[in-house]
């Protein structure tokens, strides 16, 4: 039991608070703001679930987490978000484990994981990329573990959107963007649908709910995630663009922010960029858009 | 009986990029559909997640059309169950990547009957199926290699250029008795991971002839609504293509082969 001490101390040096014992999923958590968020998280004394879509990289990063930290309580758990069957396999699978140590309960759910696709690619279930991964999974995987989440005292979901919500609306007409695929717009609109996501589960949950959403403007960071998918233009774009942005771990602090500061209620207070509230797009409040995709997102996850 | 009067597209290879693509079009036009490929549990997802997507009825069969038996099968239950088209997307084909003499004599015989064989074998067992009240729609999916001869492609350019020549005379064929048949030929098709590798590998030509399969998709439906006898996807692709019938085969045999040889060393795995 040696190790617990250990973490409780380094709890309370860093923060001051109590987080010990807490249990946190963090997506697309083998690099970038992921991995940074997951191994803050573990230093506070989280109990962290890892997931990550190549069963290597989780392994790494899982070996190199428990290598720099001993006493972490780290587990990662492989799964290709794009996949619909996956994610409900996913949920299961941190319920399974969960349900063994605390009685299956979440305090904290941070849907990070996110991509870029040049191409007009779709998924197994027949759905464009951006939008399955970067919107859909973070919806259905919520939705999934809402039991779990329910048991905490007070839990949060935490997606990580962007400052490309701003200047653009969904498409309404073709929200797969089939027909006249562009990369950004695709990307934008699934960056929008994260905040539109966000504020409709406030709204649904209603005043005094014991969960609540938040999302994450991470600001210009300095990660893969720009040419991953890509060629061409937009990888050279974002290899050039990328040095001007900021470490992950710091891009990952508003998210630990989110994660370990009591009394972060407030309702009109959405979308947070270096760990204060920031006015988002008047768009992504819309009731009636955050509504029809609501209703969108559960049909085509139904 | 109001289910038998229903008509839907059949689309072979369904589960592929560009198969999925053609699905999900001609179920944003509201058409229900009949899928196939090799894989029932991949054909079940997508099915689900488009009929979720457009309110259409999504049919399935899985079955491996290479196998003459197997597609006799096929064909034969569609007609037991008594359903009609009015759309007919023969789009599933496949290669093997690599030089003639290191492909086995199983996989070149397989290029010839998925690509050659079933189509001609479903295009004329589905005919019998039509839809008699609507024009009927075939679309062949062959391809820019149609039009030259490929070396370490030479199998499937071939049988890309029968599937040209097999739909341009049907077009004419055929037209008396309200029947279009147009032949799709997109160049590279950036649909999956594998095929986004080979596209990038390709350098800047890759990138520039290719287009997205949803833009294809779509472009490649209205053509054959409008009656078209070919569609080749892109401006630049259409210029390669006349250029093909300008140089003579032997000079642009040896051109893409000079190509393709600076290609597979750059596609090839460095660990």
């Amino acid at each position: 039991m040696e190790h617990v001490g250990a973490r409780r101390e380094k709890t309370e040096n860093t923060t001051g608070k109590n987080t010990t014992g807490k249990t946190a999923v963090i997506t697309g958590a083998t690099s970038g703001i992921g991995l940074a968020a997951l191994k803050e998280l573990a230093g506070l004394g989280f109990r962290v679930i890892g997931v990550g879509r190549a069963a290597k990289r989780c392994a790494e990063a899982e070996a190199s987490i428990r290598s720099e930290m001993p006493g972490a309580r780290v587990d990662y758990l492989v799964a290709d978000l794009s996949s619909q069957r996956q994610v409900r396999d996913l949920a299961a699978a941190i319920s399974r484990l969960l349900e063994t140590e605390n009685g299956g309960c979440l305090d904290l759910l941070v849907n990070n994981a996110g991509t870029v696709s040049s191409w007009y690619v779709t998924t197994e279930d027949g759905y464009e990329m951006q939008f399955a991964v970067n919107h859909l999974a973070p919806f259905l995987l919520t939705r999934e573990l809402l039991p779990l989440l329910n048991k905490a005292g007070f839990a949060r979901v935490i997606t990580t959107s962007s400052g490309s919500h701003y200047n653009t609306r969904m498409n309404w007409r073709d929200v797969m963007y089939r027909r006249g695929y562009n990369c950004l717009l695709a990307y934008k609109q699934s960056k929008l649908a994260n905040v539109l996501f966000t504020s409709e589960f406030n709204r649904r949950q209603g005043p005094g709910s014991r969960i609540r959403a938040y999302a994450v403007d991470p600001g210009l960071v300095n990660t893969g995630i720009g040419e991953k998918g890509t060629n061409g233009f937009v990888c050279w774009f974002w290899r050039i663009r990328r040095q001007r942005g900021v470490a992950p771990e710091i891009a990952a602090r508003t998210i630990i922010h989110l994660a370990t500061t009591p009394g972060l209620e407030d309702p009109e207070a959405v979308y947070w960029k270096d760990c204060r509230p920031k006015r988002p797009s008047g768009y992504s409040q819309r009731e009636d858009a955050g509504r029809r995709l609501w209703e969108l997102s559960e049909r085509l996850t139904s | 009986m109001l289910s038998s009067m229903r008509s839907f597209v059949l689309i072979t290879g369904a589960t592929g990029g560009l198969g999925k693509a053609f699905a999900a079009e001609c179920a944003a036009r509201g058409w229900d559909l009949f899928l196939t490929d090799l894989s029932e549990s991949r054909l079940a997802l997508l099915a689900v997640g488009l009929s979720r997507l457009h309110n259409v009825e999504v049919k399935y069969r899985a079955c491996n059309l290479a196998d003459p038996a197997a597609r006799e099968e096929f064909l034969k239950s569609l007609e037991t169950a008594g359903l009609q088209f009015h759309f007919l997307i023969n789009n599933a084909g496949l290669d093997f990547e690599g030089p003639f003499a290191e492909r086995t004599p199983e996989e070149l015989a397989t290029v010839v009957r998925l690509n050659v064989e079933a189509t001609v074998a479903i295009t004329r067992w589905v005919l019998r199926l039509r839809d008699q009240a609507r024009t009927f729609r075939i679309l062949n999916v062959s391809s820019l290699a149609g039009f030259y001869p490929m070396p370490v492609k030479a199998v499937y350019a071939a049988s890309k250029r029968f599937l040209l020549q097999f739909s341009l005379a049907l077009h004419c064929e055929l037209r008396g008795d309200d029947i279009t048949v147009t032949a799709l030929c997109p160049a590279g098709m950036p649909s999956n991971p594998g095929v986004i590798r080979s596209i990038n590998a390709q350098g800047f030509m890759g990138r520039v002839t290719a287009k997205n399969v949803g833009f294809v998709a779509a472009k490649a439906i209205d053509r054959a609504l409008a009656g078209r006898a070919v569609y080749i996807p892109g401006l630049l692709n259409l210029f390669l293509s006349r250029l093909g019938s300008l140089v003579p085969s032997s000079v642009a045999a040896a051109l893409i082969n000079r190509r393709w040889r600076e290609t597979s060393k750059r596609c090839t795995p460095s660990n």
